[in-house]
């Protein structure tokens, strides 16, 4: 009787739970519903666009086949016929590159491919600073030039179709491109208080002055932009198509600055919510905290538009179907953004979840070497390409930073060229990268990687000697006079023995490692060095007060090189500057200064080797290795999409074609712009 | 009891504000914002900024930055500002530490100049008289930096809204003017030195501004407790109004969004545990001594010697994992993609298939210390005089247990209980990170790491608060389960 009533009362129970989660779903269903509608109501819209823009295009220039399936034959003849085109700046004429779009394959498009991402916490194009922001950024807005993703160090047409230098460089004279249109926000679309949104906007050159504006207003609260656009005297726009930024001094990097600004939409952020405009002395304030950045929208010129926006879930973008150039072939892009650690971000991908995705060293060791995952198809020495062909692929890719044993050279013992040279040769580089690193990393002389145009190939590495070490400390006056094993000279009086420490971030086992072999090879040359984690905190204390003798560090590495900022004198002593060492060189400092107002690519590749060179012999840095990174990605096709074998042949036509430094993250590294 | 009740309650009030005060001290020495948002660490960044361009570059820079904090109420000083009762001489000895040579090393000078910079009106004043003072020229060039930040103007949303377009744009100029006061100066071996040909005409600028500016003292003694970061927080967490600016939304919402899948796991991980636990410990008392009694504790012993993220990644890669074919249990989320459209009993299935293993690995750990507390108090009472009397009249085991002893061991397990309430509202973050579940556990761990102060105090007012309603039941039980306590207490 007893188990009767328990057995009733659990049933009663479960049914009371049933009933009263169904009561609670209901809404949630009811707004997918509407959600629902709401996707395929747009999805009919821009149909109807695309097709409106087809036509539009078609009218306009009914000889050519069609408007996207245009082969490269007629950009690579403009090439060949304007050499002043090569997309390296020059004064007086149009040097940009012709827009590419010889990779772009019409009847490739679709499919939906699931990435993962870090959660933008903002979506201001100006006062949001993060990396994740930015990434938002480059698929939905598009920048005045672009940067070839075949050759990036040169530049090529974005969104303006020519590009001349005046006035020693100081006024840049931009055409913009025309009939290109804004995207209709999807956060406003459909609702009717934003009817007044809903109509086609088109780009003009006052875009950009309004951004040019912005940043130079200030209350509006992106400090990291206004520095680089200090110089900046300003902006006008003469006509709708023309834009004239005009700078107060040459100097190199204003360049980039120019050639990389994107416009910001002045019909949304000029305007309230109710559509009426901002008198213009509050534009600035109240950009800061603008209706649009509430109600999550991005609004912009580029080749995707954000369909959705749920932070630490997802973020989906829809293929712009009006965009003026080549889209990437997806129809969608998904960015996952509940997987947050290593451990789970691999599982997903493993289960098929995710598309594309990067492996630390140690998961590449046991996933891929160890063979722990047999999808992945065996390494192998000869065969770099091997990867791609198993179920799930990897392929070696390398990245645009280098890491490096710096010495304090203000005090001894490494004011001294020679010990600073000694320990260089004693650093076992490459059985560091293939022991510790399992092989992922490109050993590097200099502070520019060997795959850019400006490094300079003619120098000769530091191996690993520790005979020309132990020379060279003998040079330098270093030799064991007591018997300790630890080489010691006399310097004002006092015997000093060669010992330092090195300090370094915690939690980092591969640099444990990589110093635990250092310290080996330095003993048996009689240096004693005693290596010292330290939290990330502190040790940019430890940066800042230049408190060390030797220190482990990193820089990441730019398409414009730019030698003041570690290198120049000037820099050595300044609070918080980035020569921490205390180089200083007069030729250094003289080349450095007049690299930054050199703008001919070929003179600026002769000073920067000159200047590889010096720092080549002086050693400030045991430059060790740039990083390089393990990219797997699906082997099978994302649901929606086009044949299997077009889709890998889109994964590596993208690692073979593009310039080797280009990051291949995310899926940029698809077919990547 | 009413009377028990209210004395506990209002005895709650100080328990509160102690443990807010402490908390907020110890976030505010544990940050310094100013310096994350500028991204100034020496390793990474940095502009490459001569010494005179950082005169002028510096201060815009800053300008926004300090404005920001304004916003969040983080440029006053956390518990006491005595900031009003600054004096000419404070303000030298301040510049003079944070000038090149003064023995110091640049992060603490740095930090010195920075804190000058955020002082505020209250040291407008005192940098007025420094710059009038030819005497101190050494230290026109920091000075006057100084003071263009103290005095510049914030405009709020309110201001916006509320002040006219006249007003606005006066207070703009304003700002503009005192930007444009800062004298160009050069470090030098000892302190720094003028290089600014108008020096002169702009030290006489910023005294015209100084006189102009409504820096009136009489404010100082009740800004002592009144104008502190501190009252500033619990002025926004009682109307509601506490703000991340990490995160753009208001704490509130935030919590509210995330709170039920961290409150639903939780719960159902404690009843778990306890169902499970509460018997297996009447069970090992009852059975003392035997093999069963042995096995139970060896093996409760094992599994609690492993830690949970351990277990939880072994799980996810042995179980969720692909290798061939589907995988046993899903590896992230707490219900399918597509569950919106499953049948309701088909959606319970669903969620609990994905639950179940961040449920084994939340419980199986406090299986071993609640039901060894069960055991062990079960015990002593077994043994006690009362239940051998019970035995020796006749009842039978279930009866001394179930009847006479399980309510008086029951004391411990009510102590433990009442932690239990604040542990439900975020204790999951290893099994959230693990099973990429988006619960609060993850919320607060981010906002921890970017030292999201108003997230984190709010966050800390809601479990401080269920930390305090717990022990409050957790009292009233202690009077149930104990008639002695119940009748002290009226």
């Amino acid at each position: 009787m007893n188990a009767l009533k328990i057995a009733l009362l659990v049933a009663v129970a479960v049914l009371l739970l049933v009933v009263v989660v169904d009561r609670m779903r209901e809404p949630a269903q009811m707004q997918q519903v509407h959600k629902s509608l709401e996707r395929m109501a747009e999805a009919t819209r821009a149909q109807t666009e695309e097709l409106r823009n087809l036509r539009q295009v078609l009218e306009a220039r009914p000889a050519a086949a069609g408007p996207a399936v245009a082969s490269s034959a007629p950009a690579a003849a403009v090439v060949a016929n304007d050499p002043a085109r090569d997309g390296n700046p020059r004064l007086g004429a149009n040097f940009l590159l012709p827009y590419d779009r010889s990779w772009h394959h019409r009847e490739w498009i679709g499919g939906n491919i699931k990435t993962i991402a870090a959660s933008p916490k903002g979506l201001n194009p100006l006062t949001e600073n993060s990396a994740e922001s930015s990434a938002v950024y480059g698929l939905c807005n598009d920048s005045l030039c672009d940067r070839p993703p075949t050759s990036p160090e040169q530049w090529m047409e974005g969104l303006a179709e020519s590009v001349v230098i005046s006035d020693d460089y100081q006024t840049y004279t931009f055409r913009i491109r025309p009939g290109v249109r804004w995207h209709r926000p999807v956060v406003c679309a459909g609702k009717p208080e934003f009817a007044w949104l809903d109509k086609d906007v088109e780009l003009t050159s006052a875009d950009f002055k309004f951004t040019i504006d912005l940043i130079q207003d200030a209350t509006v609260d992106c400090p990291q932009i206004k520095v680089y656009y200090e110089d900046l005297a300003g902006a006008s726009c003469p006509d709708a198509s023309t834009l004239v930024l005009k700078w107060k001094r040459p100097i190199f990097t204003s360049l980039s600055f120019s050639m990389g600004l994107q416009p910001t939409p002045r019909h949304i952020y000029g305007r309230n919510r109710d559509g009426s405009p901002i008198p213009p002395e509050q534009v600035g304030v109240v950009f800061n905290k603008h209706w649009f950045d509430e109600l999550r929208g991005v609004c912009g010129v580029g080749s995707y538009i954000l369909e959705s926006f749920e932070p630490d879930k997802v973020m989906a973008f829809r293929r712009n179907p009006a965009y003026w150039g080549a889209t990437l072939h997806f129809e969608r892009l998904e960015w996952v953004m509940d997987l947050k650690r290593p451990d789970p971000q691999l599982v997903a991908f493993k289960n098929g979840q995710i598309h594309s995705h990067g492996l630390s060293p140690l998961q590449y060791k046991s996933e891929v070497l160890d063979r722990k995952e047999p999808r992945f198809a065996a390494a192998d020495p000869a065969n770099p390409k091997a990867g791609r062909a198993g179920e799930l692929g990897w392929e070696k890719v390398k990245g645009l930073s280098f890491r490096y044993l710096g010495w304090n050279m203000r005090k001894p013992p490494f004011d001294d060229k020679r010990v600073r040279q000694a320990m260089s040769w004693c650093f076992p580089k490459e059985r560091v990268i293939r022991d510790v690193f399992f092989g992922l990393g490109c050993p590097v002389s200099s502070d520019v990687h060997p795959d850019s145009q400006y490094c300079n190939r003619a120098l000769k590495p530091y191996g690993f000697d520790l005979a020309r070490a132990k020379a060279l400390l003998a040079e330098a006056g270093w030799s064991d006079s007591d018997g300790d094993g630890v080489l010691d000279k006399l310097i004002e009086g006092k015997r000093v023995p060669l010992r330092f420490t090195i300090k370094y971030g915690a939690n980092n086992p591969e640099a444990d490692n990589m110093l635990a072999v250092y310290r080996n090879e330095l003993k048996s040359v009689g240096v004693a060095m005693t290596n010292t984690p330290f939290e990330w905190k502190e040790l940019l204390r430890i940066f800042e007060d230049k408190d060390f003798e030797a220190i482990v560090g990193g820089w990441q590495m730019d398409w414009d090189i730019d030698y003041f900022q570690l290198w120049h004198s000037s820099q050595a002593n300044l609070a918080k500057s980035s020569n921490h060492c205390g180089f200083a060189n007069k030729r250094v400092d003289e080349l450095a200064e007049k690299l930054r107002l050199t703008f001919d690519t070929q003179a600026r590749i002769a000073i920067a080797q000159e200047i590889q060179a010096i720092i080549h012999d002086e050693q400030p840095y045991t430059f060790l290795w740039s990083g390089e990174g393990i990219f797997v990605w699906q082997n099978r096709a994302p649901a929606g999409s086009t044949e299997k074998d077009r889709w890998l042949d889109g994964v590596t036509k993208g690692l073979d074609t593009l310039h080797p430094l280009v990051n291949r993250s995310r899926l940029f590294w698809h077919f990547a712009r | 009891m009413l009377r028990y009740i209210l004395s506990r309650l209002l005895l709650m009030i100080p328990t509160f504000l102690g443990i807010l005060i402490i908390n907020f001290a110890v976030l505010r020495l544990e940050s310094d914002p100013l310096d994350a948002e500028a991204g100034m660490g020496g390793a990474k960044g940095g502009e490459g900024v001569s010494a005179e361009r950082k005169a002028s570059a510096g201060t815009k820079r800053y300008e926004n930055l300090i404005d920001r904090r304004r916003r969040a109420g983080n440029d006053l000083p956390a518990l006491v500002n005595l900031r009003g009762f600054l004096t000419k001489e404070d303000l030298v000895e301040r510049l003079r530490r944070a000038a090149p040579g003064s023995g110091l090393k640049d992060s603490q000078r740095n930090q010195i100049e920075k804190e000058t910079w955020q002082l505020g009106a209250p040291a407008v004043r005192p940098l007025a008289e420094v710059l009038a003072d030819p005497a101190l020229a050494d230290l026109h060039g920091p000075a006057s930096e100084a003071f263009s930040l103290c005095a510049y103007t914030t405009l709020y949303q309110a201001d916006l809204e509320n002040l006219g377009a006249d007003r606005i744009n006066a207070i703009r100029a304003r700002n503009d003017r005192l930007q444009k006061q800062v004298i160009v100066y050069e470090p030098a071996a000892r302190g720094t030195r003028v290089t600014d040909p108008q020096a002169e005409a702009k030290r006489a600028a910023m005294a015209e501004l100084a006189a102009q500016g409504d820096y009136a003292r009489d404010r100082r003694w009740s800004a002592i407790l009144l104008d502190t970061g501190f009252s500033t927080f619990v002025g926004r967490l009682f109307t509601g109004n506490l703000y991340s600016e990490t995160k753009k939304r208001y704490v509130f919402e935030l919590i509210a969004e995330r709170w039920q899948v961290t409150f639903w796991l939780n719960i159902t991980a404690v009843a778990l545990a306890w169902l499970v636990a509460i018997p297996l410990g009447i069970r090992s008392a009852r059975r003392q001594g035997t093999l069963e009694d042995k096995t139970t504790t060896n093996v409760l012993f094992l599994l609690w010697s492993l830690p949970s993220f351990f277990v939880g990644t072994m799980l996810l890669h042995l179980f969720c994992t692909a290798h061939t074919g589907q995988p046993l249990f899903p590896n992230r989320g707490l219900s399918s993609e597509d569950s919106l459209w499953y049948s309701t009993p088909g959606y319970l299935l669903d969620v609990l298939w994905h639950a179940f293993l961040p449920l084994v690995t939340l419980t199986y750990a406090s299986f071993t210390s609640l039901s060894r507390y069960m055991r062990g108090n079960l015990l002593g009472e077994l043994h006690a005089d009362y239940a051998r009397t019970a035995r020796a009249k006749g009842c039978d085991g279930d009866r001394v247990v179930y009847g006479h002893c399980l309510r008086n061991s029951m004391i411990t397990m009510i102590t433990l209980a009442a932690g239990l309430l604040s542990e439900l509202f975020a204790g999951a973050l290893i099994v959230e990170m693990i099973f990429s579940i988006n619960g609060l556990g993850w919320l607060l761990l981010d906002a921890a790491i970017q030292r999201d102060a108003p997230l984190v105090m709010g966050a800390t007012v809601i479990q401080v608060s269920l930390l305090l309603v717990g022990i409050l039941i957790a009292d009233l039980l202690y009077g149930v389960a104990d008639p002695r306590l119940r009748s002290r207490y009226g």
